[in-house]
Order: C-alpha cells, then structure tokens, then sequence
C-alpha cells in the first residue's frame, strides 16, 4: 500500500497557485524526503495531508484514507508542521499530557516519548526555559504520540546543534526501518541524502522529481579538476585537453575536465605530452545540492523571477 | 469532545492563569463591594461604564449581600470576555491549533470542547466571585454604618443560587462574545479592545445615537440578565436575548472554525 497518495492536487492562495496538479505516490515503509527552495509548496501539500488547508482541486489519499476525511486515519499520523508550538507556562511533559488526552492516548505514552526524543531530566520544566533545539525535539515527541504509521516532520533539525542532528537522522532512520512511512521535508541536502530512501522535489508546487534516492544520485555528474603549475599555462592546458576530445571549462581556479575517473591518468599523461606540469589533480563529484539546484533553478532570487515570467497555471517542466 | 474538553482542561491548569483569573474576580468582588456600600446614603445610586449600584434600600435588604456580584456584571464580563479571547486568540497565534487539528481533525468536537472547559472555568471563576462577595459585603456594609443583623437570618440558598445563576448566565455570554472575536480577528488584543470598548464607550454611544431605550445591546441585555432582571427587561426576555447572542455567536465561531483554513 502506498502511505500518502495524490492526483492532480492543488490549492490556491488568490492569483498564487501554491501547489500545481500534483500528482504523487509515496511508497510505506522508509524516510521520504520532500525537497523544494522556499514557497514551493511543502508545507502547503503537507497541511493538505493534515486536514488543516483544504486542496481547491484533485484528491489524495493517507493511509488509503481520502483526505477530505482526515478524521479517518489522524489516529495513525503523527506531524510536526513548521515550528512547534507549545503552552509555554506548562511543562514538556503537561503539554504532552494534553495531547495525550485529545488523543485518548494513556499517559504512560507520553514518558515513552520524552525518552525516545532525550529529554528526560527536563521533561518538568515550563516549555518557555526551552532552547529552540529541545522545543523541536518537543515537537517530534509530540509527533510520536500516537506510535504513528506515518510521521510528516516539517523542517525537524532545525534549531538542533550537530549532535542533535545525528540525533534526530538516526531516529528517523530507525523509525523509517521499523516499517513506518516517515515523510519529512528539509532544505539540508545532507541530511536527506543520509536519512531518506526516496525524495521528492517539487517547485512552484509541481513534481520535478519522485524516486529512489539512489536515483536521483545517478544524475550526478563526474569532472576531474586540473591546474597548471604556472597559472599563465592555464589555456594551453585547456586547448590540450580539448585536442584530446574532453570537454572543458573554467572551475574553481581550475581547469574541469568533464570526465569519468577512470580517466584521470590519461588527463595527467595529456596534460605532460603538451608540456605542462600540474600543481593539482582532483576528482570531483556532483552533490545532491547541485543535482537539486539543477532541477529547481538557481537562488531564492532566480526562482523569484522564473515565478513572475511565467503565465499562471503554466507547467514548466 | 470529551477527549477535548479533558485536553483542553490540562492546559487551563496552568498555575498563573488560574490564579490571575480568581485573584482578579476576587479582587473586582472587594473592590465592587467597598465602593458601593461606601457610596451608600447619596441623592442617587452612581452609575458608570459596566456599574449600575442599587439604592439603599436595597443595599440594606439581605440582596446587599450578593448585589456586589450583579451590579458590576459588565466587569466580571470583561474579565471572562478577556480570557475566553485570549484562551482562544493564542491557540492561533502560536501555532498550538495546527498540532490539535492534526490530533483531531473534528474541528467542531475541538471547539465544543474549548467552550466546555472554559464553561467550567467560568463556573469556577463565578463561585468564587460569590464566595469573595458573600464574605466582604458584611464587612463593608458595616463599615458604612448599615445594618447586617437581619442578613443571617433571611439569607437563603435559593438567594444564593439565583445570584450565582444570573452571573454566571451573563459571564458566560460574554465569554461566548470573546471567543467569536478572538475567532475572527485571531488576536486576543485585538478581540480584548473591541469587547472592553464596546462595554466602556461604543454602547454607550450607540444608546445615545438612537435615543430612545436600548436594552436589547449586549452590554444592557447582559446587565439585566446579572441582576435577575430590571425596569428595562424581566428576567425571562434578558435570558432569551443572552441566549440568541450565545447561539448566534457560537454559530459564527463554528461556521469559521470549521470553513477557515488553518495557515497560521
């Protein structure tokens, strides 16, 4: 069974299309990573699957559940959505009570999860004391309450100081292989690339890419960066190359060579048939950051005015 | 809405707002009290914004006993209008109602339970509005130089009764009244200034505006209703009227909890 399914989904804010004829299958089981630059849409499609914003067309399905009915599965999702929001004058463990009893969850559950997300020792005292980091592990206690089938973590290391962070990958790790559906959005290409089997990406609210991760890694490109001893040798090092049919540009004070590792002795052989000495020889790979930039454009700027140039209700794939 | 309402009683309980919430209808009761029976014996029982005082007569019946609570009904209505509306207005600004909608997507079960506890908390807040004013009126009665020999002996639980009704019928309009706002203007600042406004200034300007007899406004409605009833409604048509605002905004506050989306 699929854990979150869409078609043609969409919701608008006025004239601004947040999300656009989405249509998604997310498989049960494992950590989805739902990637997207600011204002694409992830947390709209996110409170659509909540029940808190209604879609303005297209359907989808929870659990198997239409989401015109979130009433039918909420008992089996958990959510952190943005930041969490908590009574600041009760303690960790009276807010999660609270919960709790909405949920008609015994309060036995909420020790359970203060310990799973570490804050024991702390758990009494008023939220208000709480660094952002600890509200966020709150807020992902609060999240597994209901020992959910589905758990939607909105941006969920934020505020969370490194440790934190291995922290909180390896309980979504664990989470995700214990047979839960974990559906978690971040703007950390790392920690995506380390926690999720599958990713989805999304820009002005439309799919661009639903995959495996190791997918999406497979559009990752190789080059091997070169640089002359004498920087004054930097063209004819590129005319070398180019004469031995690898393409060539100008990178980070380097000349790269778009090329397969393999190849890097034969660019160091080219390169000393030609005269020219190298300093430095370095195989470089494509980040996920890059693939991700790749597909959705380059800065908040850029994709700012990608949005106005294009006519609404326009796809752009 | 029973899971509701026990979750939402959870975070009433919280230690300042308990006590900021008694300690102030506690503090109004003393107040009310010392002022009325010490303006005891003028040319005319003063009246003000939210305060209308009995005459003497009255004032030295066993209804002295309990008139602190029905005369300044409109400031115990302030007080329950504020923190119904900051009760609810916070639920949307701090972002708390996106974790209990996807705890419970029945928004109206969420809000039927909202209104439960905070009924409760009114009931609460009502006893011992009564209890505070039962034990200083005696006080302060004497210290005005009136006689409180006969108050024992005619007071009655049923007298008690129908001063803790009264009250808690209007408090509980007014609180209603604060919650409908704090749902629309999704700021308790906001919803605190128009309601506090309305009791102090607007009404008052409105009854002047249309010159002749208003006592279907809220504020006046509400008044009668504390009192049992006055020259301008009986009992029966202040609580029928307290009852249509109570329906007609907890129809409002239902019909926005329901259709808005929650973006907050």
């Amino acid at each position: 069974m699929s854990a979150v399914v869409t078609h043609d989904l969409s919701r608008s804010f006025g004239a601004v299309r947040a999300v656009d004829r989405l249509s998604l299958d997310l498989p049960a089981g494992g950590v989805v990573g739902l990637l997207g630059p600011n204002g694409s849409g992830k947390s709209t499609l996110i409170r659509m699957l909540l029940g808190l914003v209604r879609p303005s067309s297209g359907d989808a399905a929870v659990l198997g559940s239409p989401i015109h009915h979130p009433a039918q599965y909420a008992a089996r999702v958990g959510a952190l959505v943005e930041s969490p929001s908590f009574v600041g004058g009760l303690s960790a463990r009276t807010n999660l009570l609270s919960l709790a009893r909405l949920r008609r969850l015994p309060a036995t559950r909420v020790a359970e999860v203060i310990e799973i997300v570490g804050l024991q020792g702390r758990d009494r005292e008023p939220v208000r004391r709480f660094s952002l980091g600890m509200k966020q592990r709150l807020g992902i206690a609060a999240a597994l309450l209901p020992d959910p089938e589905l758990l939607i973590l909105d941006e969920p290391t934020n505020g969370l100081d490194p440790a934190g962070i291995v922290e909180i990958r390896s309980l979504l790790t664990e989470l995700g292989r214990s047979g839960r559906t974990v559906l978690v959005s971040s703007h950390l290409m790392a920690e995506i690339e380390a926690a999720c089997d599958w990713i989805v990406v999304i820009r002005f609210g439309e799919l661009l890419f639903s995959g495996p991760t190791s997918e999406l890694l497979g559009r990752t490109r190789t080059y091997v960066d070169v640089a002359p001893e004498h920087r004054a040798d930097d063209d004819a090092l590129a005319s070398a190359l180019t004469a031995a049919n690898w393409p060539v540009t100008y990178a980070a004070g380097a000349v790269r060579v778009t090329a397969d590792r393999t190849d890097a002795a034969a660019i160091n052989r080219a390169a000393a048939a030609a005269g020219i000495t190298l300093s430095r020889l370095e195989v470089v790979q494509d980040s996920l950051e890059q693939v991700f930039l790749d597909l959705t454009g380059q800065t908040d700027g850029e994709l700012a005015a990608a949005r106005a140039n294009r006519p609404h209700g326009q796809v752009t794939r | 809405m029973i899971a509701a309402t026990r979750s939402e009683l959870v975070r009433l309980a919280r230690p300042r707002l308990v006590l900021g919430w008694l300690g102030l209808v506690a503090l109004f009761a003393v107040l009310i009290n010392t002022v009325m029976f010490s303006m005891a014996g003028g040319d005319q029982p003063p009246t003000g914004p939210g305060v209308v005082f009995p005459d003497d007569a009255t004032l030295a019946t066993v209804d002295g006993l309990v008139a602190g609570v029905s005369s300044a009904a409109s400031m115990f209505g302030i007080v329950t209008l504020s923190l119904w509306a900051l009760l609810t207005a916070t639920d949307y600004s701090t972002g708390l109602i996106r974790l209990l909608v996807a705890a419970q997507p029945h928004r109206g079960k969420l809000l039927a339970g909202k209104v439960v506890a905070l009924t409760l908390a009114t009931a609460v807040a009502t006893t011992v509005a009564l209890a505070v004013n039962v034990g200083i009126a005696p006080v302060a009665a004497e210290g005005a130089g009136i006689d409180t020999s006969t108050w024992r002996e005619a007071l009655t639980v049923t007298l008690l009764a129908q001063a803790w009704g009264n009250a808690f019928a209007a408090a509980l309009v007014w609180g209603v009244i604060g919650l409908v706002l704090a749902m629309l203007l999704r700021s308790s600042a906001l919803a605190i200034s128009i309601g506090v406004g309305w009791v102090l200034v607007v009404e008052g300007v409105v009854a002047s505006a249309l010159d002749r007899d208003t006592p279907w406004l809220p504020g006046s409605t509400l008044t009668a209703l504390a009192q049992g009833g006055n020259d301008s409604l009986d009992l029966a048509q202040a609580a029928g009227l307290g009852l249509a605002y109570a329906g007609v905004g907890l129809g409002l506050a239902f019909v926005v909890g329901w259709r808005r989306d929650i973006t907050d």
